[in-house]
């Protein structure tokens, strides 16, 4: 099952071309990064995905329906103002449970019930913030926490919905490298509960695009990464995704192989970021293809 | 050096000697006037105070306690005018904060209604209303009304930020969710330092609109008693105006930290 899917997406603002024909399929269960240089429309395409800014041009489902507009079904962590000030991190992340599961005259008339489920609610966010290594900070407001406690919380708050995509656009570009190793950590974490799924038959649990500009960050987190640039034959028209390969998946257990990184990030700076080498736009967009054997084999498993 | 932090005993030591001050020199004042002309009453002394309080504390002639039917009357009109003023800024603040079409609708009346001196306004009022309560209720809701539609407005547009919005659409809520769990419970706290702002010019409304057609209430009792320099009771108004306005201001910053504990002073 296809978690999203991008078809012939183009836009411009203005006469300033940004997307052009974007094509994308992520399967479930993939934590996708997307890297591409500064002003590319990394973020513009993101707004697509999540529907707050509908493309020009194409289509683009997720879980098979059409996007029209922001939905539970979509995920999002903004790098800044990912948290609501006025809820402590508990709080925040019941939110998301509150507002999709219950309405205000649910909340106003069947006061039993409600609380009832409140008392769930608040118990299952005391889960994901100890997963996302928070336990002891559920009753600090986001004004009380550090940068990278606010981010752990956000991401604990859209994980909570069990969104079918989940979008980070930098989530972690305005933190210190420490923090920043942490929370990758947390999110190869959250990779290792997919692979663990699919060795027991389950649906995979987290879909996941992370654009950042951190090529490393890319490389280490993901298991497929994809290059949005302007640098193509063809890049006058907009930015189009020139690189999309598979890249190699690290455990948290193990110490972090940098020489691994080193051949990917390479080839990745000279495809996706640099604006004298002009390919052919399909050169480096052969995941689908490497993957074949692989998917279908997965496919007469299920 | 500026901004030097002193002791809390200072502080309140130095507070205290503020207020002795005050009452000194009125007192000098007062015991100048009297050794002039002692049968003055511009500056009444404490016995002349005393003498004040007891008349209006006590029944009068027609069986009425001035003080307490002043007060109800007062406070009664405020509290009604306060309540549908901050209900339909609230209304209207927020529906322009959150929709450009009532924006758009409501903006360009607002912001020439607020340049009006709502006293004014008295004239219309009294044409329209009549001298009832729905005169002093329209003069204080309609007085406060345009400012603080605006502040709420402004804050609802700039306070809450696109993206807390667009958060919690893919957290499953309604556009009403949004309105009211998102929008509003953000900007509370600044609808609530807004309205405490408003407990002032509200008050001038009234007691200009009471001073000017009422038969009961502080602005009548004021004018009256002014003109018969009957100034032990003036005074005495006076301080119950400053102590109940000091009073309410308090008690809106204390709902203000209770019900939004995370904002801050
Ligand atoms: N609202 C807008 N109006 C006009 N132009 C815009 C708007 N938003 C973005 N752009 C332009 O579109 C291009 C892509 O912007 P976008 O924010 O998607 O880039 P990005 O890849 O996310 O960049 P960064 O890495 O800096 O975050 C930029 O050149 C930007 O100037
Ligand atoms: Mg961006």
């Amino acid at each position: 099952m296809k978690a999203l899917s991008v078809q012939h997406v183009s836009h411009a603002f203005g006469d300033h071309r940004v997307l052009h024909d974007v094509n994308l399929d992520v399967a479930a269960g993939q934590v996708v990064a997307l890297v591409g240089p500064s002003g590319c429309g990394k973020s513009t395409l993101l707004r697509a995905i999540l529907g707050t800014h509908p493309p020009n041009q194409g289509t683009i489902l997720a879980d098979g329906q059409p996007v029209r507009g922001p939905t539970r079904n979509v995920g999002i962590v903004y790098q800044h103002y990912s948290l609501y000030d006025f809820l402590t991190a508990q709080k925040n992340v019941a939110f998301g449970p509150m507002l999709d599961e219950t309405s205000i005259l649910y909340r106003t008339f069947c006061l039993l019930k409600w609380r009832a489920k409140r008392r769930r609610h608040l118990e299952e966010a005391v889960c994901l913030l100890e997963k996302v290594g928070l336990g002891e900070a559920i009753d600090q407001y986001p004004s009380q926490m550090s940068g990278g406690m606010r981010q752990r919380v956000a991401i604990a708050q859209a994980l909570i919905m069990k969104p079918k995509v989940l979008l980070l656009d930098e989530p972690f570009g305005a933190l210190d490298e420490a923090t920043r190793e942490e929370l990758q950590r947390m999110l190869l974490d959250l990779y290792q509960e997919n692979v663990q799924a699919k060795r027991e038959g389950r649906q995979p649990p987290h879909t996941i695009v992370l654009v950042t500009h951190e090529l490393n960050e890319a490389i280490y987190v993901a298991d497929r990464v994809i290059g949005l640039s302007q640098f193509h034959s063809g890049g006058e028209q907009g930015a189009t995704i020139v690189y999309d390969k598979a890249a190699p998946v690290f455990d948290t257990s193990q110490p972090k192989d940098l020489a691994a990184l080193v051949q990917q990030r390479e080839e990745l700076r000279r495809i996706v970021f640099d604006p004298d080498r002009l390919q052919d736009r399909d050169e480096y967009v052969t995941f689908w293809k490497d993957e074949a054997g692989k998917m279908s084999e997965e496919g007469n498993h299920q | 050096m500026i901004r030097q932090p002193i002791k809390k005993r200072t502080a309140i030591l130095l507070g205290v000697a503020s207020i002795c001050l005050l009452v000194m020199v009125y007192g000098w004042l007062s015991w100048r006037q009297h050794r002039a002309n002692p049968k003055d009453t511009t500056i009444p002394n404490l016995s002349q105070f005393v003498e004040g309080w007891k008349r209006i504390t006590t029944t009068d002639a027609a069986g009425d306690v001035w003080i307490l039917e002043d007060a109800a009357a007062t406070y009664g009109r405020l509290a009604l005018g306060l309540l549908t003023g901050v209900g339909l800024a609230v209304l209207f603040g927020m529906a322009m904060g959150c929709f450009a079409k009532a924006e758009a609708f409501c903006l360009p009346p607002l912001g020439f209604l607020a340049k009006i001196p709502p006293t004014a306004m008295l004239a219309v009022y009294f044409v329209m209303v009549g001298t009832e309560m729905k005169m002093y209720v329209a003069m204080i809701a309609l007085g406060i009304f345009p400012t603080l539609a605006q502040a709420i407005y402004q804050a609802a547009r700039n306070d809450v930020s696109d993206h807390a919005l667009y958060k919690a659409y893919t957290l499953g809520a309604s556009h009403l969710e949004v309105i009211c769990c998102v929008v509003f419970r953000q900007i509370l706290p600044r609808i609530l330092e807004s309205v405490r702002l408003q407990i002032g010019p509200a008050m001038v409304f009234l007691i200009a609109a009471e001073w000017a057609v009422a038969d009961v209430g502080f602005g009548y009792r004021l004018r009256i008693q002014s003109r018969l320099l009957n100034m032990n009771v003036v005074y005495s108004y006076l301080i119950i105006l400053g102590t109940t306005g000091l009073l309410m201001d308090w008690l809106l910053s204390f709902t203000r930290r209770k019900l939004c504990p995370w904002f801050g002073e």
